[in-house]
């Protein structure tokens, strides 16, 4: 059982800095995970944790100890690759104990340990096949065994689930999820999915461009987005922004026309970008916020997303799904003040 | 074109199928299965190229059996398969296995170690039988003399003869199966090294259980690859024993070469024909044998 903490981690990549200075501590048991565009640096940061990549500058502590020089295999961690990395030719058994070969315990107990994980992953009578003879959620698994087998100090997951399809994704999230409450190691999982990240994670960390955007819990990045970056990546559909200035007495005015009131102090004169999420904005509504014709409707049962063309471009809200406004219908959209996020048009950061 | 028409679909696919491919059948069944069968036929009977073919039974094959120069041509064509496969792919490994690791010149390596296979096998073997000649001609023997140690007899000794001439082929071969190698190593995802560098293995272990393995169908390959060539060496042979091909005392005489003696030289078509069965029969033996102990269980 160990905590993480990363300081002013660094990453060059031939003369291209990928990694500009992430501090992060994870507390012990805890599942954190990273997400975010391709290419923004998460695996890069998963791999300076494993070992696998040399740390530019910064220092990575693992249980209290630094391990910048350490082996991989001295770093008390295990990985579980996108791809698996289970070996064809090896059967399922010396698989997973292929985690236990450098291990000094005596062949008795490594062989219980390895009955012990299969039992855990519900593969016991799997032991004997060859990973050809397994479908992919099998493989996945094999995959976590060879990694649990070790009972390391932290597990590393590089986007074990992106290879699975629909369905066996959100079974196997799942899995993931209880196999980590009962467990109870600390995890750092690596994903581009942002409902992955969503629902498995204690922590999410929000990276773009080998910065750290933001750092909280689901609801925290769901529901205070430190920027508009974090706010249009996490959710589905993205929020919406819609582009104002704040006039004095902490009025905001939209380019569209009209003025909202906001309870909340705002910088006055500040040019502005209004967030608002699709689920919190709908016709009908008290507060009105915008107008505009209705020009594709999606259905989804229990609600409709209604995509309406504004002075401000398109924005998507949500209508009921019995009574849906047809399209070419003009309508007035409106939220509550408290579902707002008011953004700096310049940095993008939040400012209420 | 009537009747063309009013075939299916499938049918219209056979026959563009089957006239793209009468040519090569053409082609095979005279060039290839045609010469096959009449030379299996000729080693039952016995011809001079000019006179009559005269039914002998298997009057060839008994005098093959009681030959003792067919037997010791036999036992060299052996040294040649059982020395040069596994010398050469140990050492087109090893190099493949380190030329994969290195970034600095990689190209470059690469094209040095292809060269020799690109090159002529008559020149390979004047150049090496230059190397082979005793002081003060030979290279060898020169560099063996300058530091005091006496001159080896490579060619013209029975028990040297047959390794100095093995010595090129086995280089000859090497560029190919570093290439084939090479490609073999690159095809093994990278994660797999990295998941076994977590989990802490040795470089032995990862080379032994790891590495090889999964190289398995590579090294099928080559070993058949190259063991058909060095069955049927005679190129390097030939030329590098050019005064008395396959001597001294038949010791470097391989089979083909024999063939190559029986029918052009004493033009007994009939006896040759019989020898080039028993090569078909080996080759095709140790073939399937390997690929029967190599292949996935």
């Amino acid at each position: 059982m160990a905590n993480l903490i990363l300081r002013d981690l660094v990453k060059t990549f031939d003369r291209t800095e990928v990694l500009h200075g992430i501090d992060l501590e994870v507390a012990d048991g805890e599942f954190v995970v990273f997400v975010g565009p391709s290419g923004c640096g998460k695996s890069t940061t998963l791999r300076l944790i494993a070992g696998l990549e040399e740390v530019t500058s910064g220092t990575i502590e693992i249980a209290g100890r630094v391990v910048n020089n350490l082996e991989p295999k001295d770093r008390d961690i295990a990985m579980v690759f996108q791809n698996y990395a289970i070996y064809p030719h090896m059967t399922v058994r010396k698989n997973i104990g292929f985690g236990l070969r450098s291990s000094k315990a005596p062949r008795a107990e490594k062989e219980k340990r390895i009955e012990e994980v299969a039992t855990i992953l519900g593969m016991s009578d799997l032991l004997s096949r060859k990973p050809s003879q397994l479908s992919g959620g099998q493989r996945q698994r094999v995959a976590i065994g060879r990694a649990m087998v070790r009972d390391p100090a932290v597990f590393l997951f590089d986007e074990p689930l992106s290879n699975l399809d629909a369905q066996l994704r959100t079974q196997m999230r799942l899995e993931i999820k209880k196999l980590h409450q009962r467990v109870g190691s600390t995890i750092v999982f690596v994903t581009h999915d942002q409902v992955e990240a969503m629902t498995m994670a204690d922590r999410i960390v929000i990276m773009k461009d080998g910065y750290i955007q933001q750092v909280g819990t689901p609801a925290e990045v769901y529901h205070k987005p430190a920027n508009t970056f974090v706010a249009r990546f996490i959710g589905a559909p993205s929020m919406n922004m819609i582009p104002g200035a704040v006039n004095g007495g902490g009025t905001l005015a939209l380019e569209t026309g009209g003025t909202l009131a906001f309870d909340r102090p705002l910088p006055e004169g500040r040019k502005v970008t209004l967030g608002v999420r699709p689920e919190d904005l709908g016709p009908g509504h008290d507060n009105p916020v915008i107008e505009g014709k209705v020009t594709v409707r999606e259905p989804l049962g229990h609600e409709t997303l209604i995509y309406v063309g504004t002075a401000s471009g398109e924005v998507i809200a949500k209508a009921d799904g019995r009574t849906p406004p047809e399209v070419g219908e003009t309508v007035r959209l409106g939220a509550l003040t408290e579902n707002m996020h008011v953004f700096d048009a310049e940095t993008g950061e939040a400012l209420a | 074109m009537q009747l063309y028409r009013n075939l299916t679909i499938r049918q219209k696919q056979i026959v563009w199928a089957w006239a793209f491919l009468a040519l090569p059948v053409v082609f095979y069944t005279v060039i290839r299965f045609y010469p096959t069968a009449n030379a299996v036929l000729i080693s039952f009977q016995d011809w001079n190229l000019l006179g009559d073919r005269t039914w002998a039974g298997l009057d060839n094959y008994a005098k093959l059996v009681a030959d003792p120069v067919f037997w010791q041509v036999f036992r060299n064509t052996f040294a040649y398969l059982i020395l040069g496969t596994p010398i050469s792919l140990v050492i087109s490994f090893i190099v493949a296995y380190h030329l994969d690791k290195t970034r600095f010149m990689h190209g470059f390596l690469r094209m040095l170690y292809f060269l020799p296979f690109m090159t002529s096998a008559v020149a390979m073997a004047w150049v090496w039988r230059w190397f082979y000649q005793p002081v003060p001609i030979g290279l060898f023997n020169n560099a063996l003399a300058s530091i005091g140690i006496p001159q080896i007899n490579f060619l013209n000794s029975t028990t040297n003869a047959l390794p100095a001439i093995l010595a090129p082929a086995v280089w000859a071969g090497l560029g190919f199966q570093i290439i084939i190698f090479m490609a073999g190593l690159r095809a093994i995802p990278r994660s797999y090294y990295e998941a076994a560098r977590i989990d802490g293995v040795s470089t032995w272990t990862v080379l032994w259980e790891i590495t090889l393995p999964l190289l398995k169908p590579t090294i099928v390959f080559l070993v058949v690859f190259s063991s058909i060539g060095f069955l049927r060496i005679f190129d390097h042979v030939f030329n590098m024993t050019t005064n008395n091909p396959g001597g001294p005392l038949n010791s470097t005489k391989p089979l083909v070469l024999m063939i190559y003696q029986t029918a052009f030289n004493s033009f007994d078509m009939g006896y040759a024909a019989a020898q080039t069965v028993v090569l078909f029969l080996v080759l095709l033996g140790v073939s399937l044998l390997q690929l029967r102990i190599l292949r996935d269980r």
